[in-house]
């Protein structure tokens, strides 16, 4: 029969009539009419060793990254103690902020009722490396690859609050339900492997859990694209994927039989009713069982040289810590996952803000850049685009009395800092600058937009033509604004 | 032919969105007409290309035009000339600046990303010379019942459905399908009326009788069960984002369930579809409205709950109400109002001012926007169970009592403070036994309205124009003198009038039959929607909707007892080529079963299933620490154990921040979703392999075989497969499962120990007499079976 030929290409391209049904419009339905025509021509194009395709058409361009990893810092790590270098500071201490800095900015319930004292950072900064770049004495190890990385001190975001922070951070928009930048990077670009997901998200918490943002599956959702692009969360505990283990008593091999068994049958229904839908079936069932052994190989780290261990540090031997995590990243990356974000959370320094940020940095810090070290050691840096961000920053004022142990600092919009290494980023630069009081971006804003812009840039993605059709409008995931960083490109 | 398909397919592909929505419609419907049609083929290139500067948001609209509109396209210029000259290109200044040679003049200009291809000129040229009709878009004219279409296989329509789907074939030059086979066609109606696939008791009987109307005896039996509501609410319940928990960062349980229970019931009543808008938008304003009316408000009343430290109740509560006018436009219009929140409309004819005369409709309830209540917010209705209702009328009239004895004491005397103690511990009973009442979340408006303004940029702090409630001018308007409610709104939502309701209505019980609306896009009729495959049946259903009293059942029978419903699914090469996602529907719906149904179905043929209607939510197997990673143990998951593993996945407790894990593709229940994709990926073949749920409804499905069926394996694999597929398996494929079942009993024979852990999988226990070799090998057959495509599938 005609389809039993079209079979493979089916499969392959995995393009489905269902899924047709969830894209109207946009440029993708010139792959899938190829495939629904039997158009070989096309399906010979789309390279048999890819476990999904991406968008015919897709990189607009040239990428200079192949893959990223997001190492993301959430509940807002504080830019004015870590990256944001302001000597002059001290001259302001225990003075109100003026409200020429502050032009009206709505603060939260948490500080709208008390007085603005601006409140220094009370830890040193030293300029490191070649470029001389100022970092915080609680990032000795991310101090060390200042060369390596792209400091950007002049983002900028609108939400105050952590959900739709984040939200807007990853989707575009602060309300739960557009697609995350990973859900977005496997639609269009599709999977580097097959045996792995496309987008990969590990999550990692504070030590003591004195504080812990809750990390919503939004965060790493498909949103309005089918749900086979969202992340696949990686646990610490259990499987490492949801129902990845055999259940108990069925051994690979009896397993392995049932699995003939299935394909055989649904192979005689494929015949006799000629659903193409079958043949990607059967496929899953395969990178199912696929999975089944690449996960626990990958998760295996037993035969990583304890000199790479050791750049992780000593927290690299517990499951679920950060610095495994990072480790994870690199051989989630070795493998050809294109999209992994790992997300640590406690930055929500309110309160402790001497001690906990000082946690925050002993458990983060060295993997951070023990990751960018070692990607940079396989040759695989130049490829692999890192970006070290939260969802905004902290307030120059305190919350509570000033230089009270007790007292931290509130949520902060207008600016703060993150980094990227890596994939097509110009190292050892700073970009962006602030005013005097790490409040307002004084040069070269980077809105939230413009980031995702440049990430998408670097993958070889024009913004703007990355779009998904959904309730009459197409969506994109910088919304409707967004300008590449040029400023930022290597 | 099929050069010319691909010639047609491409132009359409570079073309505009509005025609590549017809990519999945056949060939001749993408290939171009000699007669340009305004709605079908001009207005999508004017929306996807122009209205960004001459459409209907006023804020950025270029030069004073305006293509969106009649007047606007065919407005008289000063420079001379028209927008469009009907009739002649040359004198037509919107077409010369599309083909203006020198690229500064030409529109859309550079830097706005658009082009018009030379395909896209070509047919506005056309219309253009055609006289360029002009139409409104079809989704805002009143619908009118279309004549039924004649047809040539005369003897094919059962009902008025089938003429039209068999016209559209017939021009089409395909056929329909034959009707498929009556085991296949008993086991899709019945999952799809009620969730569950038939009995062996029931296919025998359907299979015997012949009886003429046997088939729709089977649909009113499964139209008379109370699975019918169970089975059709899950869908409401995902348009109205239904959850067990707020959302957000505490994500603190609430008991909406008395709503849900509202809903199923009211499906299970029939009760008309008007009641069933009025009682859920506006129940509490209905003259004595009683507390199930009360109750019904709940759906507007499901949104998510922030109650996130430092966060601004007002903020809170402006989003709720802007997801509440989401909702309501999207579920019963099917218009994407939301894109009107910060501007006008970019495409279809809404301004931002009617975004807040809708906001205005739900802007009064009587809530601050804090999670005020328990984990709820206010608004509440207090539903105590028969027993609390007896305890608390008992402690109330001793509260009563002993209130009156103490004031006939002398005060400060000592029986004074005696009484006073016990008045004191009453009273507290009393408190304390309210708190354990459930609460359900109710509209219930403030007797003082609060003023709505236009919120400039759709941000709360900055509202703009005051405005009062009102419906969108481009459609329908309200009736004179009508009060300024949601009451008001309610019945203008189902007014004859009303454009949309009854279309967007009839598309989502089409979609929940066929897998795919009349409309594809069941959430948007308005510009950027796709247009209707069969625009004449869509209206034929609309409007005898209407005139029936908006009777549902009514309407599902008629669907579902069309010859059109009853074809077989399976599908040749010739309509795999020409109707390749079955829009012309030349063959039955054939599509993966949702989630939900598939662990519904397994634990129906393995006997499992508790039929039990209603109440709280319960907790069946989860893989251990979910919540707790989420939350960083802040929320424990604590499984339930007994009947509550069986209820049917509708009660399942939903968590909005981690869905239940087995339920791939769901709605998140974050705000109204209409319409879920199907996927097709390698973690759902794991769920079905390895969840708990699966392997324990294969093994007790395999004691079950044992024990109901013969001896042989070919007997028992055989009613396996029939219990599963609902047809006896050919000989060539129980070959195939008798070799698995002897392969694994082999496997398990040398094995005792897996034996032992695949039969304690789950916590019902086994049944000790049964063979524990055959028992594992059986359910090694028995979970081959629940994995097979054809029964994950309806077809």
């Amino acid at each position: 029969m005609k389809f039993a030929a079209n079979e493979m290409q089916h499969v392959e391209l995995e393009l489905t009539r269902r899924e047709l049904l969830g894209r109207t419009g946009t440029g993708l339905g010139a792959a899938a009419l190829a495939a629904l025509l039997g158009d070989t021509a096309f399906a010979q194009q789309a390279p048999a060793s890819l476990g999904q395709p991406g968008l015919r058409g897709l990189p607009h361009f040239a990428p200079k990254a192949k893959r990223v990893i997001y190492l993301t810092q959430s509940g807002a790590p504080s830019q004015v103690d870590l990256y944001d270098h302001k000597p002059h500071l001290q001259e302001f201490k225990g003075q109100d902020l003026p409200e020429s800095v502050r032009m009206g900015q709505r603060l939260t319930t948490m500080t709208a009722t008390q007085k603005l004292s601006i409140q220094p950072s009370r830890f040193k900064f030293a300029p490191h490396g070649k470029s001389g770049t100022y970092v915080s004495e609680l990032l000795p190890h991310i101090g060390s690859i200042v060369d390596d990385i792209c400091l950007v001190r002049s983002m900028h975001t609108e939400s105050i609050n952590h959900a739709p922070g984040m939200c807007l951070f990853l989707s575009g928009g602060e309300q739960p339900g557009r697609p995350s930048t990973g859900a977005w990077v496997s639609y269009g670009l599709g999977s580097l492997n097959q045996d792995l997901p496309a987008f990969v998200v590990m999550l990692s918490r504070d030590r003591h859990g004195t504080c812990g943002q809750l990390l919503f599956d939004y965060y790493w959702g498909s949103g309005f694209v089918p749900s086979k692009y969202q992340g696949v969360k990686f646990r610490a505990g259990g499987d490492p994927v949801l129902y990845l283990t055999n259940p108990p008593g069925i051994s690979p091999q009896v397993r392995r039989g049932m699995l003939d068994d299935i394909a055989k049958l649904n192979r005689m229904k494929q015949a006799a009713v000629g659903d193409p839908e079958i043949g990607t079936r059967i496929a899953q069932y395969e990178m199912a069982y696929r999975m089944q052994t690449s996960v626990p190989e990958l998760t295996d780290i037993s035969k990583e040289p304890s000199a790479v261990l050791e750049m992780y540090g000593p927290d690299v031997h517990k499951p679920g810590s950060y610095a495994r995590n990072c480790l994870m990243a690199r051989r989630l990356a070795e493998r050809g996952v294109r999209f992994t974000q790992l997300f640590h959370v406690g930055w929500d320094t309110h309160g402790n803000l001497m001690r906990e940020i000082t946690m925050q940095c002993e458990d983060t810090d060295r993997p951070s850049a023990a990751l960018v070290k070692d990607l940079k050691q396989r040759g695989m840096l130049d490829d692999t685009l890192v970006v070290w961000a939260g969802e905004f920053g902290r307030t120059v004022y305190s919350q509570g009395v000033i230089d009270d142990p007790k007292a931290g600092r509130d949520h902060h919009p207008r600016c703060y800092s993150i980094w990227m290494a890596g994939g097509g980023v110009n190292p050892g630069t700073v970009y962006g600058e602030t005013d005097d009081y790490s409040y307002n971006v004084s040069k070269d804003p980077v809105h939230i937009h413009d980031l995702q812009a440049t990430v998408l840039h670097l993958l070889g993605v024009d913004h703007k033509r990355l779009t998904y059709r959904f309730q009459g409008r197409d969506y994109r995931l910088t919304d409707v604004s967004g300008e590449v960083v040029r400023g930022v490109l290597a | 032919m099929r050069a010319q398909a691909g010639v047609g397919l491409a132009i359409c592909v570079t073309a505009c969105a509005g025609l590549l929505a017809g990519a999945q419609l056949p060939k001749s419907q993408s290939r171009l007409a000699p007669l340009v049609r305004f709605s079908r083929d001009i207005q999508p290139i004017l929306a996807e290309k122009c209205f960004r500067c001459h459409g209907p948001d006023q804020k950025t609209r270029m030069a004073g035009l305006r293509l969106d509109t009649e007047y606007g396209a065919f407005a008289a210029l000063a420079s001379g000339g028209k927008v469009f000259a009907p009739g002649s290109p040359a004198h037509s200044k919107a077409y010369q600046r599309m083909v203006a040679p020198n690229a500064a003049l030409r529109m859309p200009p550079p830097g706005s990303d658009l082009t018009v291809t030379s395909a896209q000129l070509k047919v506005v040229k056309q219309w253009i010379g055609q006289g360029a009709k002009w139409e409104r878009h079809w989704s805002l004219i009143t619908p009118v019942s279309p004549p039924v279409p004649a047809v040539k296989l005369k003897r094919w329509p059962v009902n008025p459905i089938d003429n039209f789907i068999l016209a559209r074939l017939e021009g089409e030059r395909l056929a329909a399908s034959p009707g498929a086979a009556r085991e296949t066609l008993l086991r899709r109606v019945s999952l799809d009326l009620t969730g569950i696939p038939p009995t062996l008791a029931e296919i025998d009987g359907f299979l015997a009788d012949r009886i003429p109307g046997a088939f729709e005896r089977v649909v009113d039996r499964l139209l008379a069960s109370p699975r019918f509501g169970e089975r059709m609410v899950w869908d409401w319940l995902e348009a109205a984002r239904y959850s067990d928990t707020n959302g957000y960062q505490e994500d603190r349980t609430r008991p909406m369930w008395p709503w849900r229970d509202w809903a199923v019931k009211a499906i299970n009543a029939n009760m008309p579809f008007d009641q069933f808008t009025v009682e859920q938008i506006a129940g509490d304003l209905l003259p004595g409205a009683t507390l199930d009316q009360r109750i019904a408000t709940g759906f507007n009343r499901n949104h998510m709950l922030n109650g996130e430290g430092g966060r601004i109740p007002e903020e809170s509560r402006v989003e709720y109400v802007m997801d509440r006018v989401d909702t309501t436009t999207t579920v019963w219009l099917g218009l994407t109002m939301g894109c009107a929140r910060c501007h006008d409309h970019k495409y279809d004819p809404f301004t931002q001012r009617d975004y807040y005369q809708l906001y205005a409709y739900f802007n009064n309830v009587n809530e601050t926007g804090s999670v005020d209540r328990n984990g709820s917010a206010n608004p509440v209705v207090e539903l105590p169970t028969a027993e609390q209702a007896a305890r608390l009328a008992d402690l109330r009239a001793k509260v009563e009592e002993l209130s009156t004895t103490a004031s006939g004491l002398k005060e400060g005397s000592p029986e004074r403070s005696e009484a006073q103690k016990r008045f004191d511990a009453a009273k507290k009973e009393v408190e304390s036994l309210n708190n354990s009442v459930t609460l359900a979340m109710v509209m219930e408006d403030r007797k003082e309205p609060r003023q709505a303004h236009i919120l400039i940029r759709g941000t709360y702090e900055k509202p703009g124009d005051k405005v009062e409630s009102g419906v969108p001018a481009a459609l329908a308007p309200l009736p004179p003198g009508s009060p300024s409610n949601r009451l008001a709104l309610a019945h203008w939502l189902t007014s004859p009038a009303n454009s949309l309701t009854a279309r967007v209505a009839v598309n989502r019980y089409w979609q929940m039959l066929f897998g795919t609306g009349l409309v594809l896009t069941t959430e948007d009729f308005g510009i950027q929607g796709e247009k209707p495959s069969h625009p004449d049946l869509l209206d034929w259903l609309a409007t005898d909707f209407v005139r029936s009293k908006w009777d549902v059942k009514r309407l599902v029978k008629l669907i579902v007892t069309s010859a059109t419903y009853r074809q077989s699914s399976v599908a040749t090469a010739k309509m795999l080529e020409l109707d390749p996602a079955n829009r012309l529907l030349s063959r039955g719906p054939r599509y993966r079963l949702p989630a939900f149904m598939l662990r519904d179905q397994a634990l129906a043929v393995a006997g499992l299933l508790v039929e039990k209607l209603g109440g709280p939510p319960v907790k069946p197997y989860q893989p251990e620490g979910v919540w707790e990673d989420f939350s960083y143990g802040k929320i424990t998951y604590t499984q339930d154990h007994g009947e509550s593993l069986y209820r049917r996945s509708l009660y399942t407790f939903w968590r909005r921040s981690v869905a239940p894990t087995g339920m791939f593709d769901a709605s998140p229940r974050r705000v109204c979703s209409m319409r879920q994709t199907i996927t097709n990926t390698p973690l759902q073949s794991l769920t079905l392999l390895n969840d708990i749920t699966f392997v324990e409804a294969a093994r007790v499905m395999a004691e079950r075989v044992m024990k109901e069926a013969g001896w042989s394996p070919e007997e028992r694999i055989g009613y396996g497969f029939q219990l599963a597929a609902g047809r006896r398996p050919r000989p060539d494929e129980l070959r195939v499962l008798v070799e698995a079942f002897q392969r694994a009993k082999e496997q398990f024979g040398r094995d005792a120990g897996a034996v032992g852990q695949l039969l304690s999988v789950g916590e019902k226990p086994r049944d000790q007499k049964l063979s524990a070799t055959d028992l594992a090998a059986y359910a090694t057959v028995m979970s081959i079976i629940l994995n097979l495509d054809e029964v994950l599938c309806k077809e």
